[in-house]
């Protein structure tokens, strides 16, 4: 998890590896009869000289998680801000301005001899806050602060081999309105249905999502099939730049900016590809990842400073309307932008999106007259919620954040299956491994919001940390310890820019049943004018990792036919 | 009595019978009950009676790998609940209504075990819990002193705690990721609730609770090779050194008390370390003011280091709670018992070995402190034959040779597979 890959954890002795739990998947070669040695004699195995080297990429590496070497950790933090450089250096960036009009007159003269790439970027709120605290800015400053590095034209556009910019940046909390929303009608669906699959589990975190994977694939089934903001963004903005702009998504380099080293992970799944929301209509197009580039908060300073620019010093103000191209779709521009006044959140939301909290208000005002009671569980990080409405209790949902949490709430989702003993000597003690009690209080909850991070999103493994502003040019901070520094963070993240909100004090009462309204309009538009199914746009699936360390090897022909029906080949 | 040599005053009394089919790790006498458990890689914790050396009971069956470690759920009464680490990634928990079997742990007419008696006995532990979450094997499980918090220590690096919140249901409370490889072993403070670890990465690390957190406040880094075992001095047991009423000691006696049961330490690099704690300077702290005097962090010093007898690894120590006296075994074989004198008794008598002068680090023990030194007063060599010897610990002895009600013995567990007992006889040095 996210412990194991942050970039501080760097020592210089690599660890005695856990094996390696990639599988090799080497189907086992058919070796021509060697008949022209018939008299050779040997003493000894030849090694067979003709097998391919086996190739581990860094993302294989990067999705097991099983040994990670610090020579890994190391090239994960470095090639990413090295990776957004080379991407810009390597295609020069399309006149977006010049793509309209040419597929306004719907002309196919377009000239792609030099091979060119639309950029666009998408940042998370937590790398907001934190590079708002950091510098002693506003988080809506901030966000102007980034812009300007992608967009604008003292960032990125002054160096590099094209001078290119990226052409859009968007904030993810547009989509997490899609996910909160969809999310919720997912979960409230489960609850009064008799889906056995209840509590539903928020997927949005790769952290935990890779770790269930690996480790309690028992819990897969409860998981929320909804795509993270993240996944949704790059899902979206891939699908309609493609189709509105005639451009093949393989020519979209899209950079996510984000809390954390996980979701690198999830930036190269193998389910949040364009395979699978590609319309049948152009099978021309390559299958190419919905989120090309994944780099944190702090290496955006990395980014800037590689380019000699000095964060801090970019203006603090939106970039210009006139350097910024026309999104190819009014509605859906106008959900994507200015999003500052409909994101505020209520602090009881957590830091990770808010996902419990819009359900429990959702549900609760399905009900009227019902009251929602809150009780802290054994630590800050779990908090139990429930409805109850004349006496009766109605609903309940949880939170859960932090490994430690994580491993109670799986144990209480285990099955209840006999032990896994041989019968022998043990007698009458076949009794379940956890009491039957405690499993029967588990599935009593509807939800359960799991995070991977103690304290949410904003303390996620590549934010700025309180160690790292005395090497900064950070001018604030009255933090006296990380714990301290949290909360400013967290303070920045529910924040609104003063000017911006039309009631300052209280937060905004979001009507949600007109937003759920709203956002269904709003994706049945986005699958109308890419032609792709709403289910293929926002829905994504789970599988379980197996690891082969420890266990006696398969013969070929058993892993041959295991590989064989495994979606998309395994691995 | 001879000049230079020391008597070899530790006796063999006893194997446990029958013997572990494979190497033994781990055997850890009862808190109450004359029995002990011993884990093997046989994937068997044996039961053995210290009356009369038999074997009482066994548990198979629960795990899949060696069971590496175990220990006893203090302060029951009536059952006897045992924590197992096996390298299959689990821990286990199993239970056992002590009641019915009390009687044949004592009585010594039960000699041998005939295959009804055992058949009948093996029922009688109930696997009551796995413990799962570990990435891999797990090294060491420790109760701490109320029996609240269950510790477990694994190659993954990692140290769990656990709760247990109701009938045969553990819940996790903390799990700390600071050390930087394996660790090796885990002990809890007698009294608070503090954690040891000691890992592969040559550092200990104490663990405390601060509002909801489980936090490294202090890390102990001396040894140069991985710190193998931990054992922390019982509550009282400095009251064992010999004439500590002399004035002088007192300032001694004061700082002790004021820090506490002190932690031993024995590791890859041949030394066996003694450290305190360093009580945090109460004087500056207003008692009127409302603001905190800060961090929980902890100073520890080394007070003292063992004489070195041991050529190879020490693997184990243990620190007896009752006389105060530390016994080491490791890979070369060897028994070595240890007491802790006046530094001014040396000039007195000189019929034991001096071990060389303590390293003291801490700069108060020489200055107006009379401090303490460490002596070897017994020794055994091939205690277990060309064998390692993976675990040593005290026990109160339960046999038909015991003196006193308060004797102990020395309870030795090798890669022999065989658990032997030893007799200590302390006779009195001066001449």
């Amino acid at each position: 998890m996210s412990a194991i890959l942050s970039a501080d954890d760097l020592n210089d002795f690599i660890s005695p590896g856990v094996a390696c739990i990639k599988p090799v998947e080497n189907l086992p070669e058919q070796h021509p009869h060697d008949s022209e040695n018939a008299y050779e004699v040997t003493t000894e195995d030849k090694l067979p000289s003709d097998r391919p080297t086996a190739q581990i990429s860094l993302t294989d590496c990067l999705a097991c998680s099983g040994c990670i070497t610090s020579a890994e950790a190391i090239l994960v933090s470095l090639q990413s801000h090295a990776e957004v450089l080379n991407a810009l250096d390597a295609n020069p960036a399309f006149s977006i301005a010049d793509l309209q009009h040419l597929t306004s007159a719907n002309s196919k003269k377009r000239d792609d001899s030099v091979p060119k790439k639309i950029f666009v970027a998408s940042v998370s709120p937590q790398v907001k806050a934190s590079l708002a605290v950091t510098y002693g800015t506003t988080q809506q400053e901030a966000g102007y602060m980034i812009e300007q590095l992608f967009c604008g034209p003292n960032g990125l556009a002054l160096g590099g081999r094209y001078g290119s910019s990226f052409a859009w940046i968007v904030e993810t909390n547009a989509m997490r309105e899609i996910c909160l929303a969809m999310g919720t009608e997912e979960a409230l669906n489960a609850a009064s249905g008799s889906s056995s699959h209840t509590p539903i589990l928020t997927s949005a975190c790769p952290g935990w999502v890779c770790y269930a994977e690996k480790t309690h694939p028992h819990v897969l089934p409860y998981l929320s099939k909804l795509k993270s903001p993240q996944a949704l963004t790059g899902t979206l903005l891939k699908s309609i730049l493609s189709q509105r702009l005639d451009v093949s998504p393989d020519d979209i380099f899209h950079l996510a900016v984000m809390p954390c080293f996980d979701k690198k992970l999830e930036g190269s799944r193998q389910e949040l590809t364009s395979k699978s929301w590609q319309p049948n209509t152009r099978e021309d197009y390559s299958e190419v990842r919905d989120v090309d580039c994944v780099i944190t908060a702090r290496e955006i300073l990395m980014l800037a400073d590689s380019r000699g620019i000095s964060f801090p010093s970019l203006p603090r103000t939106p970039v210009s309307a006139s350097i910024k191209p026309e999104f190819p779709d009014k509605l859906i521009a106008g959900f994507l932008f200015n999003t500052d006044g409909r994101s505020r959140q209520n602090p009881d939301s957590g830091t990770s999106g808010g996902y419990l909290h819009y359900i429990i208000q959702e549900k609760q005002r399905q009900h009227p007259g019902s009251t929602i009671e809150s009780q802290r569980g054994r630590n800050t990080d779990v908090v139990d919620y429930s409805i109850t409405l004349n006496g009766q209790t109605i609903f309940r949902a949880s939170r859960y954040y932090g490994f430690r949490n994580i491993q109670n709430l799986v144990r209480k989702l285990r099955p209840t299956r006999i032990s896994k003993l041989s019968g022998k000597a043990i007698g009458a003690a076949r009794k379940p491994t956890n009491g039957t009690t405690t499993t029967a209080a588990a599935t009593e909850y509807a939800y359960v919001e799991v995070m991977a991070c103690p304290g949410g999103c904003t303390n996620g493994g590549g934010q700025i940390k309180f160690e790292d502003l005395s090497s900064l040019q950070s001018q604030t901070s009255h933090a006296q310890s990380q714990k301290e520094w949290l909360t400013l963070v967290d303070e920045a993240y529910y924040s609104m820019d003063e000017s911006n909100s039309e009631d300052s004090t209280e937060p905004r009462t979001v009507d949600e049943k007109a937003q759920i309204l709203d956002v269904k309009s709003l994706i049945q538009h986005w699958s109308d004018i890419t032609n792709i199914p709403a289910e293929k746009l926002l829905w994504t699936s789970f599988r379980e990792v197996h690891s082969d360390v420890g266990k006696t090897k398969k013969l070929d022909t058993e892993r041959v036919a295991e590989i064989a029906t495994k979606l998309g080949g395994g691995w | 009595m001879a000049n230079g040599t020391v008597q070899p005053r530790l006796h063999p009394i006893a194997d446990l019978n029958p013997p572990a089919s494979s190497r033994a790790w781990l055997s850890a006498p009862h808190p109450n009950l004359p029995i002990v458990a011993t884990c093997a890689s046989d994937k068997t914790i044996r039961i053995y009676s210290l009356s009369n050396f038999t074997q009482v009971s066994s548990i198979s069956g629960g795990h899949k790998r060696s069971v590496r470690s175990c220990a006893w759920k203090p302060n029951l009464k009536g059952e006897s609940s045992l924590a197992t680490a096996s390298f299959d990634s689990s821990v286990g928990i199993w239970r056992r209504d002590d009641t019915a079997h009390d009687a044949k742990e004592t009585d010594f007419t039960t000699g041998g075990q005939g295959d009804n008696a055992e058949e009948e006995e093996d029922e009688e532990w109930r696997f009551a819990l796995v413990l799962d979450g570990h990435d891999s094997e797990v090294k060491g499980v420790s109760w701490s002193a109320g029996g609240n918090f269950l510790a477990t220590c694994s190659r993954d690096k990692s140290v769990w705690i656990w709760e247990e919140v109701g009938d045969d249901d553990f819940e996790t409370i903390a799990v700390l990721q600071e050390h930087t490889a394996d660790v090796k072993c885990v002990a809890w403070h007698p009294e608070e609730e503090m954690l040891a670890s000691g890992s592969y990465d040559n550092d200990i690390r104490l663990w405390k609770e601060d509002a909801d957190d489980w936090t490294c406040i202090g890390v102990l880094s001396d040894h140069s090779n991985t710190v193998w075992s931990l054992a922390w001095e019982g509550l009282e047991s400095y009251k064992h050194i010999d004439s500590f009423t002399s004035p002088d000691h007192t300032a001694w006696l004061q700082r002790r008390q004021q820090s506490g049961p002190r932690l031993a330490s024995c590791s890859d690099d041949l030394h066996i370390k003694i450290w305190r704690r360093n009580p945090r300077e109460k004087q500056k702290q207003n008692p009127l003011s409302i603001i905190r005097s800060g961090s929980i962090e902890e100073e520890w010093v080394i007070e003292a280091e063992l004489p070195q007898r041991h050529d190879r690894t020490i693997y184990a120590i243990s620190w007896s709670a009752s006389t105060g006296m530390i016994v080491s075994a490791g890979s070369d074989g060897q028994i070595i018992v240890y007491r802790e004198k006046w530094q001014e008794d040396t000039l007195m008598t000189n019929n034991d070995t001096d071990g060389g002068p303590s390293t003291s680090v801490d700069e108060d023990a020489s200055k107006d402190i009379a401090g303490t030194t460490w002596h070897v007063v017994g020794e055994i060599t091939g205690a277990h034959g060309p064998f390692e010897i993976n675990h040593v610990a005290w026990a109160k002895r339960a046999d038909r040779g015991k003196t006193s009600d308060q004797e102990e013995v020395i309870i030795s567990t090798g890669d022999d597979g065989s658990v032997k007992v030893w007799s200590f006889s302390a006779i009195s040095e001066s001449p």
